[in-house]
């Protein structure tokens, strides 16, 4: 007889190893035991507990909530959509209702009930961003929220049910935020997504948190909360299948023959049976602030006056989020010359930074110098701003020296000083150097970003120092400068050859093949320079560098 | 012993100043014995404003500053060396061959030579500003030498030979001529050290 903790631990391990989604036959109810091994009682109950929780928010009304958003309600509101080419209602609101006008109904014979009917288009955006909203208010709650497009979010509650005291608690508490926004919601906590969806779209508050008890609840709901393809309803129901608990009890084999495989997985998805994974939402915010100056602006300085409110509550907006951003697309809006008065030209103006920064001091630094290269073609009448996307912001640890002293580092000036440079020369004006293994001179180099120094890695510098490379000069010329035709001539004008030659033949891969014998050289000032001559006829000679 | 002279016994005594006792500097050395000996402090300075005139660039001018160059972008809190306005390209694998580090380095090219070197010097994110321009009003100097304290930088203009004779707030101004094997340095102006002229061969070093 092995110690008893022992035993509870090779349960678990079991258990665990049935469990995963990578085994199919990953069912908690039948686990698969061998019979060696002895299970203590008060361990199944405990384990049986769903892994995971969720709870699904349908919102009925979503259609219509985001709709009345856009503008407020002018009499009864229906909210259509084109469907087969007729434009039908699929939302009504109360007093729309109360007249007749039910989801289904074509636009003509809803404005022959009501003639003041408030009839809006389904504005797709808005619904989009208020399911998205909400989304981002149920972050609240968990850090597991998931789009369940168009009219439901699935919450994973598990690990939230003791911050909140429990699963009725919980659930009344996201009630309270949804009622907050002023959207109605149907809810249902059950251990599967598609279970608690289905729970939510019928209407019943469903609180499953036993894995045991999932089957028998979902028996009783009806098959079109699954929201299956109509003529597959249809088909089911013909045969007498309305409920979910009877399509449970078909035959398996039977049901994936006539159905095919889709709808047989869904329902091992529903049982837990099958992993269901889902991704999680993230919010994907930007800062966005507009003003309208009460009159056009036509100077530089007081375009930057009116812009600096807007960095400073970008600033607030960031710093609330620990985020940083590298780039700032602002938005000047003119009148169009001899249009309407409503109609716009937009100069838009983007800054970009080399380190993700947050604070006002430093755009406002940026914003003059891309200010003064800008010319606007006429006063401005609005303002925008928009920033790019949020990175996370770690702040700068300031050093006890200033920089330079005494060895001090430099934190933000460094990229400070590339935004600045380019913010008045241009972007490309502003380089770095790196290596290239490469034998052909020209190409042996290129252009690098800057990058500002890693502030949590000491930096230490990889130099390869090649033997072969101290024979290189300081400076090249961008393009081989021709010198002379022939030897002769070299020597008149007053080049002596000290070293060489160096052959360098390569790069018969990309078409800028060369064939040069390179040459140590002084003229009569008393430069180094390094040139070469061609192998290939005419042998002309070139001056390709300068040893500094 | 030295009290043995009564010329330096009197010299000892706290009330007397002498131009030559500035105060000391922080330098780096220049990896050239004679240059190092005739430099005030031993060596480069780390801040101010130092000009080196030659009568055309590329003739060995930059190769005194090199070995300076490599020993500050190998300490661990190494700054940029910003090179602004270089008369050619600055040749990557010679630099990285002589121990500069490469991504150390920031080019600038523009037309705004003392513009874009103020910029550099005064905002304590480099090391090295390297600048080569013609044009340069003492004026302009003047501010150069400013934001080169400000941003405790060492700022090297490189200009033409022929403005030696033009007065200028820089602390140390070298004449670079090119010899054989090597340039003679004069040194036009050092502040707190001597004047004089010297050759630095290559083959020494």
């Amino acid at each position: 007889m092995a110690h008893p903790r022992k035993q509870a631990v090779r349960w678990l391990s079991h258990a665990q190893r049935g469990r995963g989604p990578e085994s199919p036959q990953g069912d908690w109810l039948q686990p698969a035991l061998p019979a060696a091994v002895l299970v203590p009682p008060a361990l199944p109950a405990l384990l049986r507990a769903a892994d995971e929780l969720w709870l699904a928010l349908y919102f009925p009304s979503l259609w219509l909530t985001a709709a009345l958003r856009a503008r407020p309600a002018n009499g009864p509101v229906a909210v259509l959509a084109v469907h087969n080419r007729v434009q039908r209602v699929i939302a009504a609101d109360a007093a729309a209702r109360e007249l007749g006008i039910a989801p289904g109904l074509s636009l003509g014979s809803a404005l022959a009930l009501c003639s003041g009917l408030d009839a809006r288009e389904r504005d797709l955006r808005r619904e989009r961003g208020l399911l998205e909203q909400l989304a981002a208010e149920a972050l609240h709650f968990t850090p597991r929220v998931s789009l369940e497009r168009p009219d439901a979010l699935l919450l994973e509650v598990k690990g939230s049910l003791g911050l909140f005291g429990g699963a009725r608690a919980l659930c009344e508490a996201v009630q309270h935020s949804c009622a907050r926004q002023a959207v109605s919601v149907q809810w249902a906590l059950a251990p599967t997504p598609l279970a608690a969806l289905a729970g939510a779209r019928a209407d019943r508050a469903l609180l499953i948190t036993n894995k045991a008890q999932l089957v028998g609840e979902l028996a009783s709901l009806p098959l079109t909360a699954l929201r299956w393809p109509s003529e597959q309803l249809e088909r089911l129901a013909s045969m007498g299948v309305r409920t979910i608990g009877q399509v449970l009890r078909l035959p398996r084999e039977g049901f994936a023959r006539r159905f095919g495989k889709a709808p047989r997985l869904l329902l091992d998805q529903l049982t837990g049976q099958r992993a269901d994974p889902r991704p999680s939402f993230v919010t994907r915010e930007r800062f966005a602030a507009r003003c309208e100056p009460s009159y056009e602006l036509t100077d530089h300085a007081e375009i930057l006056q009116y812009c600096e409110p807007l960095l400073a509550s970008q600033e607030h907006f960031l710093r609330a989020r620990q985020a940083g951003i590298t780039s700032l697309l602002l938005r000047f809006a003119h009148r169009l010359p001899g249009g309407l008065a409503s109609e716009r030209l937009i100069t838009p103006l983007r800054v970009s930074l080399v380190d993700a920064e947050l604070a006002a001091r430093r755009f406002i630094l940026l914003l003059r110098e891309h200010l003064a290269r800008l010319t606007l073609p006429g006063p401005v009448l609005r303002i925008e701003l928009r920033s790019g996307r949020l990175l996370p912001f770690a702040p700068c640890t300031n050093s006890l020296w200033q920089p330079g002293e005494y060895g001090g580092a430099a934190g933000s000036e460094s990229p400070a000083l590339i935004e600045r440079l380019r913010a008045r020369l241009g972007p490309d004006a502003v380089y770095s150097l790196c290596l290239v293994p490469e034998h052909r001179p020209e190409a042996a180099w290129c252009v690098a970003e800057p990058r500002p120094p890693d502030r949590s890695v000491n930096n230490n510098p990889v130099t390869n120092s090649g033997e072969a490379y101290l024979r290189r000069p300081l400076w090249l010329l961008r393009e081989p400068e021709l010198l002379a035709l022939q030897h002769d001539a070299l020597i008149a004008a007053g080049l002596s050859l000290l070293n060489g030659p160096e052959r360098i033949e390569s790069g018969w891969w990309d078409g800028h093949d060369i064939a040069r014998d390179y040459y140590l050289a002084r003229n009569t000032q008393g430069s180094e320079l390094w040139v070469f001559r061609e192998r290939l006829p005419p042998h002309r000679w070139y001056l390709h560098g300068v040893f500094g | 012993m030295a009290f043995d002279n009564p010329l330096a016994r009197l010299l000892e005594h706290p009330a007397i100043w002498r131009g030559r006792s500035s105060a000391p500097q922080a330098t780096i050395t220049s990896g050239f014995l004679t240059l190092d000996a005739a430099l005030p402090g031993g060596g480069w300075p780390q801040l101010g404003l130092v000009e080196i005139l030659t009568p055309q660039f590329g003739i060995g001018e930059l190769r005194l500053l090199v070995p300076a160059l490599a020993q500050l972008t190998q300490r661990s809190a190494s700054r940029w060396i910003t090179w602004v306005a270089p008369p050619f390209e600055p040749y990557a694998p010679a630099l990285a061959a002589r121990g500069l580090a490469l991504e150390r380095q920031l080019v600038v090219r523009t037309q705004t030579v003392l513009w874009a070197m103020e910029q550099a010097l005064g905002c304590g994110a480099c090391d090295v500003t390297l600048a080569w321009t013609r044009r340069a009003p003492a004026r302009s100097l003047r501010r150069l030498q400013l934001a080169a304290e400000r941003g405790r930088t060492l700022g090297v203009l490189f200009r033409a030979l022929c403005n030696a004779r033009e007065a200028s707030p820089a602390m140390l101004r070298l004449a670079v001529e090119p010899l054989r094997e090597g340039v003679r340095v004069t040194l036009l102006k050092s502040r707190g050290g001597a004047r004089g002229s010297f050759d630095i061969l290559w083959a020494s070093h």
